[in-house]
């Protein structure tokens, strides 16, 4: 190593009156994993979009390649050999393989397009970094997550990419894909690429990081070597807060059995599951990616309509045609993308939180407001939602105060049943700590939890019990003692695990 | 996030402005028109201005208001007030009781609207599509029925007691229209902006998979919104052949682009920019002054359909440009 | 290796079973429609008429493409998307500039430059409201729409203007090789059209930037560009179009504004045409002769005028309904 690729020194960036930056620091070596970590609001990304020429710095220094740029725009720092591969997929769903890849740097025959040679050159890419076969003709929508990933990688790859810049790659990606994903990138590192990764994960950051820079309140507080460090150095400086309190214990009574599931089915998704979930009690579930465990929630949610076996909450057979007949029965569910199914940002804090339980503040048809306005002052209180009131747009709260407000309308709701579906994803260590509390909570009060998530090290330490699915069936159950998430991974990509419980 | 804050306070300024600047421009034209259209400001000529030219597209507006407001859009609301007016009309010309036709009318509206609430959930076909495609089939039916679209004129005495009950009549020293325009909106308002069923229209209108997610029965919402803007619209039609004593094809498309424009002018000054009653009826109010104004300072009719084009696209371009500045 | 399964899970699989059985239906209905015309209409299936019908197309056509054009810049989700309603009535209002010029002794070349003209800038005025005042296209398009349609009864006083210039009687009826001046137009503006869209750097990014705004922002394409460049052609189309339609009829008349239906009903109904269910050249131009033959079967075999829209609207509703089914569910 020694080759520095990129060299930022000093930067400060304010928005009014709010400084995002101030001071930071930011120093890649050719050849090098680099992490980028830091709460949500640390500068994170405000430090990425001044390198990608989104946003001009007020002082400070860029350089590449010892070269120091002035008037960064996305044009110029492209052209430079910085590439951005972006958290969200952003591929054109109906293009080709080749299309994708190629897009902006499309292979010429005269004026017309050649798409032999886009296409021969694509398979050629995809198989030499890879060792891929994927037909070039593909259509984006029809790939995997991960196969996404791969070819937004490849595109910057085939514009000579000297510096790959990766926000939160691995957020949707299952373990398997996640190892897959990283022997990539430490083969890129080996052609003397330097790499910037940005991650909510710690464990990936000790996995893949040769070195790491933690950012917080917008200065540079630590770079280290995250191998040498510890996990909790390395929170600390991030949170200045003890790792100890990032997963809060609970000690609660499990009562009897509310939610029993029984040999439900799907075709194409699972078959004959069967658990149970009790009161005060945390159930995680996990698998990978198309195991089925995804599916499962929806049945119970009314989404879907399972084609064999059934299941019943506290003792009475349940038959749900829609979700309306989930929520009538007192089943909630915290679905994961809070977007599109979690809050609407248009809505206020009020109108979201009443949503699912507007019978019980109205009459004959009309809302009682006086009503309305006790019953979410109340829940806004409890959860302690931090809002300016409760006319305030979602659209204004932070990410975390959304799944608040996500959680929040269930519980007017008294409900009997919570599904949550990757709650923490992609939201900073605070809210994370925040929701944990939250799920402690309603168990507390004697509510069933159906926690499923495909981030192993918190199902190993919230969850009371643990379920993990493998193409389509629970294969193994783990009970609390037996939790730790080495385990649940072998589990989970179907290895043989000594000492759990084995279903069926 | 760190940058939300300033400008979350510069969005505010703005749509105020926004609101502002519709509703003085309002205010600026009725002033322009009091001053330069002689005889803008008298009675007979206000009065006139309600009763026919706001009553009716006020109505429509009220229904495009519901729709737009759980997202969608309606494109066949001129099929469901010519099918309850061929309806209506033809009841009555084969002797039927004036109520028989207005029930047959509004059942014809109502059958539009349920037509259109199949599409749409059933057939998971967008709103703007399903109409479109209803507004086709809705024109064929016409000419069919019509022998290519030859207008049904009852203009005889012997027709006359049930159109003269309700367009000639009163109510409490009203004009019934006018009458039948309070209550709609009233009713509208209640379903709006007080009932739950508003609170689902919200929710539909923002993000439909969080309504689903959180227990709304999704396609009986929509299907209330389309039955209800058809219903409206079947009123409409009725109100219409009252008045004019005749059945014209195809004529109720001519509410479309203002219906649309009223809603979202109403869009523009309301404080929270959802679509909202009160908007739409200043919004049909404007369009009326615009369009009564124009021709008494001597516009022809061709002129007016520029001006008025032009007054929706600014407002547009002034609500959007202005207030939807987020990203 | 995890990557490699390409479309490991089921559904993808399933939704391309589907896909591929709304295609071959589309195709077939296409087909069993011109063998049921070539059974039962008598001179269905003569050259003399073959022909007409794509000359009579080719009005429609080219405002096919129009649309086309436009559904690839900005999406196909017509009420979020993109859409350009005003094109039929744009084109009525070109059709009038040319006439009205023609008619005050104008040259040929002078009343079709400001014809095209005219389109282009209504197409910009469309192009600037949805990409710089950011008002959704179906509003902005709608109100432009009943302002260039009140400008061409303005123009004409709502009356027929006669028109026949050198230009007008060429392609009215000039001939080539047995084919009239109107379907070479329509040749001619698919193949260019074709080679352009489906074969250049251009087309690629246009659908780009339909297919994924973001995606291709982030691919460094500037969108705005490309979509205001959308409207813009769709007003040139129309422009184009508009001598096509005095030439026709010698005159401009009023009631161009109601081809608005056909021709967004031949956009929508030329997707189920293509693998990925998204506008082509080619795929619209088999649904304007669709809706051409069905047209002329129906005058041949006497059934009344009156069905036609009422056809094409079930025609719209059967192929969006059936696309919907063969797409993918999103959210995978």
């Amino acid at each position: 190593m020694g080759d520095i690729a990129v060299e930022m020194r000093s930067i400060t960036k304010t928005f009014g009156p709010v400084t995002a930056l101030a001071d930071a620091d930011l120093v890649v070596e050719k050849g090098s994993i680099h992490g980028l970590i830091g709460q949500n609001g640390a500068g994170k990304s405000t430090i990425i979009k001044v390198l990608a020429g989104i946003y001009g710095m007020d002082s400070g220094t860029v350089s590449v390649e010892g070269e120091r740029l002035t008037d960064i725009t996305p044009a110029s720092i492209e052209r430079r050999g910085v590439h951005f591969i972006h958290q969200d997929r952003l591929l054109v769903p109906t293009a080709t393989l080749a299309e994708a890849i190629f897009l902006r740097s499309e292979p010429r025959f005269g004026p017309f397009l050649n798409r032999r040679r886009m296409n021969r050159r694509a398979s050629e890419l995809l198989k030499a970094y890879f060792g891929l076969d994927l037909a070039p003709t593909a259509l984006i929508q029809t790939l995997s997550t991960a196969q996404q990933k791969i070819v937004q990688i490849t595109r910057a790859l085939a514009q000579d990419a000297k510096v790959l810049v990766l926000d939160e790659p691995t957020a949707a990606l299952v373990s398997k894909e996640v190892e897959s994903l990283f022997a990539v990138l430490r083969r890129l590192r080996e052609q003397g690429i330097a790499i910037i990764f940005i991650s909510h994960y710690m464990q990936e950051i000790r996995d893949i990081c040769d070195r790491v820079t933690v950012l917080r309140n917008g200065r540079t507080v630590g770079v280290l070597d995250p191998k040498e460090a510890s996990l909790a150095e390395i929170v600390a400086l991030m949170i200045d807060r003890d790792t100890g309190e990032m997963y809060p214990r609970r000690e609660g009574r499990v009562g009897e059995p509310v939610l029993t599931v029984e040999g439900l089915s799907l075709s194409g998704h699972f078959q004959d599951v069967t658990f149970d979930v009790r009161a005060g009690e945390i159930v995680g579930l996990t698998g990978l990616l198309g195991s089925g465990d995804k599916q499962v929630l929806e049945c119970l949610f009314g989404l879907k309509r399972p084609n064999g076996g059934g299941f019943s909450v506290d003792g009475v057979p349940m038959r749900f045609g829609a979700p309306v007949d989930a929520v009538k029965n007192k089943i909630a569910m915290i679905p994961e993308d809070r977007r599109a199914h979690g809050v609407a940002i248009g809505l206020s804090v009020a109108e979201n939180i009443s949503l699912a339980s507007l019978p019980q503040v109205s009459d004959y048809g009309f809302v009682r407001r006086g009503a309305e306005a006790r019953a979410v002052d109340r829940v806004i209180e409890a959860l302690k939602i931090l809002t300016p009131g409760r006319r305030t747009l979602v659209r204004n709260l932070s990410g975390g105060n959304q799944q608040k407000v996500a959680v929040a309308k269930w519980l007017s709701c008294r409900s009997r049943v919570y599904l949550l579906d990757e709650p923490t994803v992609a939201v900073d260590v605070g809210a994370k700590v925040e929701i944990y509390t939250l799920m402690n909570r309603l168990a507390g009060e004697g509510a069933a939890i159906l926690f499923l998530s495909s981030d192993l090290e918190e199902i190993a330490e919230i969850c009371d019990r643990a379920l993990v699915i493998y193409r389509g069936r629970i294969t193994r159950e783990f009970r609390r003692a037996e939790l730790d998430s080495d385990r649940l991974l072998a589990a989970a990509s179907g290895a043989r695990v000594d000492g759990a419980t084995t279903v069926a | 996030m760190s940058d939300g804050a300033p400008r979350a306070k510069s969005k505010i300024s703005l749509e105020a402005v926004a609101n502002y600047a519709v509703i003085a421009a309002f205010a600026l034209l009725t002033l322009f028109f009091a001053v330069v259209a002689e005889g803008f400001l008298t009675a007979d000529n206000l009065f006139n201005l309600v009763v026919n030219k706001v009553v009716l597209l006020a109505i429509v507006s009220l229904g495009m208001t519901i729709v737009i407001a759980a997202g969608g859009i309606d494109l066949s609301v001129g099929v469901s007030v010519d099918l309850s007016s061929m309806v209506f009309v033809m009841l009555i010309a084969a002797g039927y009781a004036g109520i028989v036709g207005v029930i047959g009318g509004l059942a014809a509206a109502v059958v539009v609207g349920l037509l259109n609430a199949f599409l749409i959930n059933g057939l998971k076909i967008n709103a703007f599509l399903a109409t479109l495609g209803v507004l086709f089939i809705g024109k064929s039916a016409q000419q069919l029925a019509t022998q290519g679209g030859v207008p049904i004129y009852l203009t005889r005495e012997e027709y006359a007691a049930p159109f003269d009950a309700i367009a000639r009549s009163e109510v409490l020293g009203l004009p019934t229209p006018v009458v039948v325009l309070i209550l709609c909106s009233l009713a509208v308002y209640l379903a709006l902006h007080r009932s739950v069923f508003g609170r689902y229209v919200a929710a539909l209108g923002e993000q439909p998979g969080v309504a689903r997610y959180s227990g709304v029965r999704v396609p009986l919402q929509l299907s209330f919104v389309f039955v209800g803007c058809a219903f409206l619209c079947g009123i409409t039609g009725i109100l219409l052949s009252a008045t004019v004593k005749s059945y014209v094809p195809l004529s109720g498309d001519a509410f479309l682009l203002d219906a649309i424009g009223a809603t979202f002018i109403g869009t523009a000054i309301s404080a929270e920019r959802r679509p909202s009653v009160l908007g739409a009826l200043l919004g049909v109010l404007m369009l009326a002054v615009m369009r009564n104004g124009l021709l008494l300072i001597g516009w022809n009719f061709f002129w007016q359909q520029v001006g008025i084009g032009v007054l929706i696209f600014l407002v547009l371009a002034l609500s959007f440009g202005l207030a939807k500045r987020k990203e | 290796m995890t990557l490699e399964s390409a479309s490991a899970g089921k559904r993808p699989n399933a939704a391309a079973m589907t896909s591929v059985l709304v295609r071959l239906g589309a195709f077939g209905a296409f087909g069993v429609v011109m063998i049921y015309f070539a059974l039962t209409a008598r001179g269905f299936t003569s050259p003399y008429n073959l022909l007409n019908v794509v000359e009579q197309s080719a009005i429609l056509g080219i405002l096919a493409f129009a649309m086309t054009i436009v559904f690839i810049g900005t999406g196909t989700d017509v009420q979020k998307g993109g859409v350009d309603l005003s094109v039929a009535a744009n084109a009525g209002l070109s059709a009038a500039v040319f006439a009205v010029l023609a008619e005050a002794g104008h040259s040929d070349a002078e009343a079709a430059f400001a014809a095209i003209a005219t389109g282009m800038l209504v197409g910009l005025v469309n192009g600037l409201a949805v990409v710089v005042f950011k008002i959704l296209p179906l509003l902005a398009t709608l109100a432009v729409m009943n302002v260039a349609a009140g400008l061409e009864l303005t123009l004409t006083e709502n009356t027929v203007v006669g028109a026949s210039t050198d230009l007008v009687e060429a392609l009215a009826f000039g001939r080539f090789l047995e084919v009239s001046s109107l379907a070479w137009c329509l040749i001619l503006v698919t193949l260019v059209l074709a080679v352009a869209v489906h074969h250049s750097r251009l087309g690629l990014r246009l659908y780009a930037v339909g297919g994924h705004r973001e995606a291709a922002r982030a691919a460094g394409i500037n969108t705005g560009a490309y979509i205001i460049a959308s409207y813009v052609f769709s007003g040139f189309c129309a422009g184009i179009a508009s001598i096509l339609i005095v030439s026709r009829l010698s005159a401009s008349t009023p009631g161009t504004g109601l081809l608005l239906l056909p021709v967004l009903a031949a956009a929508l109904l030329g997707m189920v045409f293509s693998r990925r269910f998204v506008p082509t050249i080619g795929g619209t131009l088999l649904a304007v002769l669709f809706i051409g033959f069905l047209v002329n079967g129906f005058q041949l075999l006497g059934i009344s005028s009156y069905w036609v829209s009422g056809v094409q609207g079930a025609l719209i509703l059967l192929v969006v309904a059936a696309t919907s089914l063969a797409k993918p569910s999103d959210g995978g």
